[in-house]
């Protein structure tokens, strides 16, 4: 099955995780995310200057909610969505897998493989569950 | 080159078309109808106008000309100004600073909007983000106002009286396309967006016109300009910046762009009579009133519990009924917002007016984001 966004992570050794592809820029030093095709997003550095590094799938669970209204067509609702502290300091929108209930703010919360619907197809998406239990 | 090292310009006109849902009308019926009212405002014809930016996100390529070529071929010099939300306050500070540099003395700002294919250069970047929500401003908000009910007490309520003052000040605005006032039990009541955030704290999107028409010193002379003149003080936009701990960076930017527009235009938020600001969302009016400097940090929704922002407090904010009452149909909203400024400046802003005011300030976000602020000013 395919990742449902291949460019942002992969499938750890054991296909229970998930590993996030960051850049390391060979000019600031920063560790970026998402990896991207245009260079450091902080220095403005050249593509050839930043390095594909994997990134720990851990983040710490900043705030979260429940969107109830659907507001674009692809987004399935009731959906809880959250802001996380990364591995490298950056705060992120992540989706979270379950309902709210599973969640407190502080908690630390992990990356993992879920199976969804995407049109016709199933493929492998990334949702953050509590990193323990 | 700041405002205060250029020639004064002022508005001199003002004029709209009401902000209203989706509907058949043509574009240009509502431009020019927002053109004219602003011709007829300033008392002058449209020949005398040199120059005019046109902000409009989803009509397409090259709508001021063809909108123009219904008001006389006059060969004016035609620009149009893309900013998303805030295309409207860019047209006008274009318009401004053209006026400011001395290349013309007669300039049209106007803005109008259908609702448009909705494509943003976002969707083009060809970077994915781990949520699907990355790109959703609401989300961001409602992130934000769950944050800050667990930090400082913020709570529904609080969003609801956001919602409900600003709803109450649009029923009394014939331009505005909600015209009911609304409690805070029928805000709480309505149906719950994301998290705490209801539909009735967020903006609706629509349709609608804009327009001011600027001058400068000579051209009030020798066109005989009797209108009451409302000068423009300051200009300023900016980016944001990477975020920075738990503040959203729109809402760090809109901090720095106010500091900016204060220091160009020699003035304290203390000074500020009433303030037109980007309300897409509640819970905007209470950071911006506090990253403005209208209250203490942290304190934003006390300052509207105790009637800070209400007509009659001590700066009223959106009088209007702002983003959430009057609307925002994107290219117009921030050419809406110094109509209502420059009307309040003027005295006649009808039974919204802020008793004395002589110092406006009108603040948009653009998607993406960049934040843009205008200080107008009465003379006396």
């Amino acid at each position: 099955m395919e990742l449902e966004k291949p460019d942002l992570y992969r499938l750890t050794p054991d296909g229970r995780g998930l590993i996030l592809r960051a850049g390391r820029c060979g000019a600031c030093g920063d560790l970026s995310f998402p990896l991207t095709p245009y260079g450091c997003p902080l220095c403005g550095a050249e593509p050839a200057q930043v390095r594909e590094e994997e990134m720990d799938g851990q983040a710490r669970l900043l705030t979260f909610l429940t969107l109830h209204t659907r507001l674009t067509p692809a987004l399935p609702v009731p959906l809880v969505v959250g802001e996380a502290e990364m591995a490298n300091g950056a705060i992120e929108e992540i989706m979270l897998d379950g309902d709210e209930s599973r969640y407190s703010d502080g908690m630390i919360v992990r990356a993992v493989p879920v199976e969804i619907s995407k049109g016709d197809a199933q493929v492998i998406a990334c949702r953050f569950v509590p990193a323990e239990g | 080159m700041k405002l205060n090292e250029a020639r004064p310009v002022y508005v001199v006109g003002v004029g709209m078309h009401p902000y209203q849902f989706v509907s058949d009308t043509l574009y240009i019926h509502m431009g020019l109808t927002a053109v004219r009212a602003a011709l007829a405002d300033a008392g002058i014809a449209f020949p005398e106008v040199e120059s005019a930016y046109v902000g409009c996100t989803g009509i397409g390529m090259a709508a001021g000309r063809i909108m123009f070529n219904h008001l006389g071929s006059t060969g004016l010099a035609c620009t149009q100004v893309e900013n998303a939300s805030a295309s409207g306050s860019s047209a006008f500070q274009m318009a401004v600073h053209e006026v400011a540099l001395g290349r013309r003395d007669v300039v049209l700002a106007v803005g109008v909007d259908k609702y448009g294919d909705q494509v943003r250069a976002v969707g083009k970047e060809a970077v994915n983000r781990l949520s699907d929500t990355a790109a959703i401003p609401l989300v961001k908000y409602a992130l934000m106002a769950e944050y800050l009910s667990k930090e400082k007490g913020l709570t529904a309520e609080d969003l609801a009286r956001v919602a409900s003052k600003n709803h109450t000040n649009a029923s009394k605005n014939r331009f505005a396309q909600f015209r009911k006032p609304r409690t805070v039990d029928q805000v709480l009541a309505a149906t719950v967006v994301a998290g705490t955030t209801t539909s009735l704290m967020c903006c609706p999107r629509g349709e609608g016109a804009a327009a001011a028409i600027l001058c400068s010193e000579n051209a009030i002379r020798r066109l005989g300009i009797t209108a009451d003149p409302i000068r423009v003080t300051a200009s300023a936009l900016q980016s944001e910046r990477p975020q920075q701990g738990r503040e959203i960076p729109s809402v760090t930017l809109a901090q720095r762009v106010t500091e900016m527009a204060y220091a160009e235009a020699g003035i304290t938020a203390a000074d500020l009579d009433c303030v037109e600001l980007h309300d897409a969302f509640a819970i905007e009016e209470i950071l911006y009133t506090e990253t403005f400097g209208l209250a203490p940090r942290g304190e934003g929704q006390h300052f509207l519990r105790d009637g800070g922002s209400a007509i009659g407090g001590q700066c009223c904010v959106n009088s209007s009924g702002g983003l959430i009452g009057q609307g925002h149909p994107l290219g117009p909203t921030g050419l809406g917002q110094v109509h209502e400024i420059v009307n309040q400046l003027r005295g006649r802003n009808g039974d919204r007016q802020q008793p004395d005011a002589k110092i406006g300030m009108a603040h948009m976000i653009g998607l993406g984001s960049i934040a843009i602020a205008h200080i107008l000013q009465k003379e006396v």
